[in-house]
């Protein structure tokens, strides 16, 4: 890589998740291969169903992998672990839901939701440092403190958001994994909460794994992005990269769909459909090779040659 | 446009009541459809544009009623309608609708085919094999592979997507006049949405309808609409053909929408938000109701409600900047830069 080495928070190596087993065996994700340097938004893109969010699942240790390792800081964290281990990568380690109507207690009030994580690990001295704690991360993602007495179904969609944000943030996460925090929101909040995310990124020095279908949403926010289709992600690139040369006909396909708000360009683009039926991996096999620096895309030796000579190498 | 509208909604009101408060959804809310156009109304939630477009149909829910003003439709007002009988001859017939959610506007316990077919029975008075023809027939138009086959299956196994063609298979199926598409596409995947937009264009085409689109998805808007109306607290702030709206939109609302859209914002730089909630609704709304959230609000926005003014012959805003007397306000980047690219473009 031409870049000094950067730190990699995260590393999926070859990793393979399947459910159920047997003749009912189905495999969700295989052959992933992805870091996440620190500091960094890396965003997952694809369709529902495509594995996305269980890639994410699979970092927080939420679905086991059934091949392939995980680690976190240089440190293996899929499979069997010790406690400790266990114990550090579900405080470092966040997650943000896409649906802030569904994810929050609504029996709780908004004072226990933010600090469940502090009680579950007693990460706080007396209950007074943890009133101080609750109140920090509320200020932080712009509530106030006073909200910490009330229950759910008094906020907006936004607000509501922005206590999970703040439930995340008080565990002091190093890396959070935000499923799709804005498809569920109005087009008004969403800036509010990606602003919101960005700051954060900036202040705390947090990575994140940005799982997403809107294509144009993720442009803004991220560092590098994957794309992901039928559990195997099939380009890989830094995000104007991405943008301006994509090669695997699936991003190209992804790229076309994005509503773009300018009507003289969106009135005339050609929409692309992909057919996965134009591989022909009987007897080439596809391999994950990066075409460029920094530049990974999956397909046989053959297609290879012709991404070669698309991007002129 | 000398054209004539086929509906036109004059000045309605729309009142909720709720535990005993009144609650004023739509506040003198004008707008004219012509034949063959799509027209896209867009705003936050909240902001009424269901509401609106439901009375069209007569679908308002129990506690809600059209307390002032008139929809004209064929020559009739419409919006005088008491009965279910009387919107009978319209709902359905003449006005459909495609609802958001293609996982709930379906019968879970009904085949398919017995549903669209339901629909046709229904407003045709075709029975029997002719109608499954029909259905079976309409199947196959919005795009179901083997709709023999599918016809006898159960909505769950059914994706989404196909799921939201069988919705807009029944809202078709009686060949309406006006389609009204709440949220097609929301509860759906990029790719889906534009295969989803693409069939309802076609249908348009060949059905020979005037859609309406609810939605705030201003991507979605670009792609389909010729008319665009922008709705905020229950009422049209501004409309112009879509070319006006993104280029050159006049409404501090409209700005703010436009200038919030992560496609159009600066990486590394904060997107500009619109900060604070809408006004409640309970309440009389004093002057121009999107004014405590504007930035740039001006001293009469507070006191009085600004009027329409013109901008063209098809674009109006209801905004005191367009007024002579109102000082110079600067368009926002995020406008200017559109506006750029469409002129670089030509």
């Amino acid at each position: 890589m031409a870049v000094p080495e950067r730190e990699k928070l995260i590393e999926c190596k070859d990793v393979q998740i399947t459910f159920g087993s047997g003749r009912k065996k189905f495999v969700a994700v295989d052959h992933v291969n992805i870091h996440i340097f620190k500091g960094e938004t890396f965003s997952l893109v694809g369709e529902s169903g495509s594995g996305k969010t269980t890639i994410g699942r699979a970092i927080l240790r939420i679905n086991p992998v059934s091949s392939g390792e995980i680690f976190f800081k240089g440190r293996r964290i899929s499979g069997k672990i010790d406690k400790a281990l266990d114990q550090e990568v579900i405080q470092k380690c966040q997650m943000i839901f896409q649906d802030p109507m569904a994810s929050l207690n609504e029996r709780a009030k908004v004072d226990y939701i933010v600090s469940e994580g502090l009680i579950n690990f007693h990460l706080y001295k007396d209950e007074e440092d943890r009133q101080m704690k609750v109140e920090k991360a509320l200020r932080e993602v712009g509530l106030l403190p006073e909200f910490a007495s009330r229950f759910p179904h008094e906020f907006s969609g936004g607000q509501r958001q922005r206590i999970g944000i703040a439930r995340a943030l008080i565990m002091e996460p190093e890396f959070v994994v935000a499923d799709e925090p804005i498809s569920a929101l109005d087009v008004s909040i969403r800036a509010q909460v990606l602003n919101l995310l960005n700051n954060l990124k900036k202040s705390r020095g947090l990575t994140y794994l940005f799982i997403a279908h809107d294509l144009s949403v993720v442009r803004f926010i991220s560092d590098r992005i994957g794309v992901i289709h039928k559990g195997r992600i099939v380009e890989l690139a830094e995000s104007e990269e991405l943008f301006l040369h994509p090669l695997h006909p699936y991003t190209k396909a992804l790229l076309s769909a994005v509503p773009i708000p300018d009507p003289q360009l969106e009135k005339n683009k050609k929409l692309l459909v992909y057919d996965p039926s134009i591989h022909d991996y009987s007897k080439d096999k596809p391999i994950w090779n990066e075409i460029l620096p920094g530049h990974y895309v999956w397909g046989n030796e053959k297609e290879q040659d012709q991404y070669r000579k698309e991007i002129g190498l | 446009m000398t054209r004539e509208p086929i509906l036109s909604a004059k000045d309605i009101e729309i009142e909720f009541t709720l535990r005993g408060k009144v609650l004023k959804a739509i506040r003198r809310c004008s707008i004219d459809l012509y034949e063959g156009e799509t027209l896209a109304i867009v705003g936050e939630s909240g902001s009424g544009k269901s509401v609106f477009t439901k009375s069209f149909m007569g679908m308002l829910d129990a506690n809600g009623r059209i307390t002032g003003g008139s929809i004209m439709y064929e020559g009739v007002d419409i919006s005088k309608y008491k009965t279910e009988k009387e919107w009978l001859g319209i709902r359905g017939k003449k006005i459909s609708m495609v609802m958001q959610d293609p996982m709930t506007s379906l019968n879970p316990l009904k085949k398919i085919g017995k549903q669209i077919q339901e629909s046709i029975e229904l407003n045709q008075g075709i029975h029997g094999e002719e109608a499954k023809r029909l259905a079976i027939d309409m199947m196959g138009r919005v795009g179901i592979i083997d709709p023999e086959r599918r016809a006898n299956q159960y909505p769950h196994e059914f994706s989404g997507g196909m799921r939201q063609r069988v919705v807009i298979a029944i809202a078709c199926a009686c060949k309406p006049h006006i389609l009204i598409c709440d949220e097609p596409t929301t509860a759906l995947d990029v790719t889906i949405q534009a295969q989803i937009l693409d069939l309802i264009r076609g249908l348009q085409r060949d059905l020979k309808m005037t859609v309406i689109y609810i939605t705030h998805d201003l991507g979605v808007v670009a792609n389909v609409a010729d008319r665009v109306a922008v709705m905020y607290a229950g009422q049209i702030v501004e409309y112009g053909t879509a070319e006006e709206i993104f280029y050159y939109p006049w409404h501090p609302y409209t700005w703010a929408l436009l200038s919030a859209l992560p496609q159009l914002g600066v990486k590394g730089q904060p997107l500009p938000t619109i900060d604070g909630t809408p006004p409640n609704l309970f309440n009389e709304v004093k002057g121009d109701a999107f004014a405590p959230r504007n930035k740039q609000a001006l001293a009469i926005d507070f006191e009085e409600e600004p009027p329409f003014f013109r901008v063209s012959d098809t674009h109006q805003a209801k905004t005191w900047y367009l007024d002579p007397r109102a000082p110079k306000v600067e368009h926002p980047a995020a406008i200017l830069q559109l506006r750029e690219k469409m002129k670089k473009g030509r």
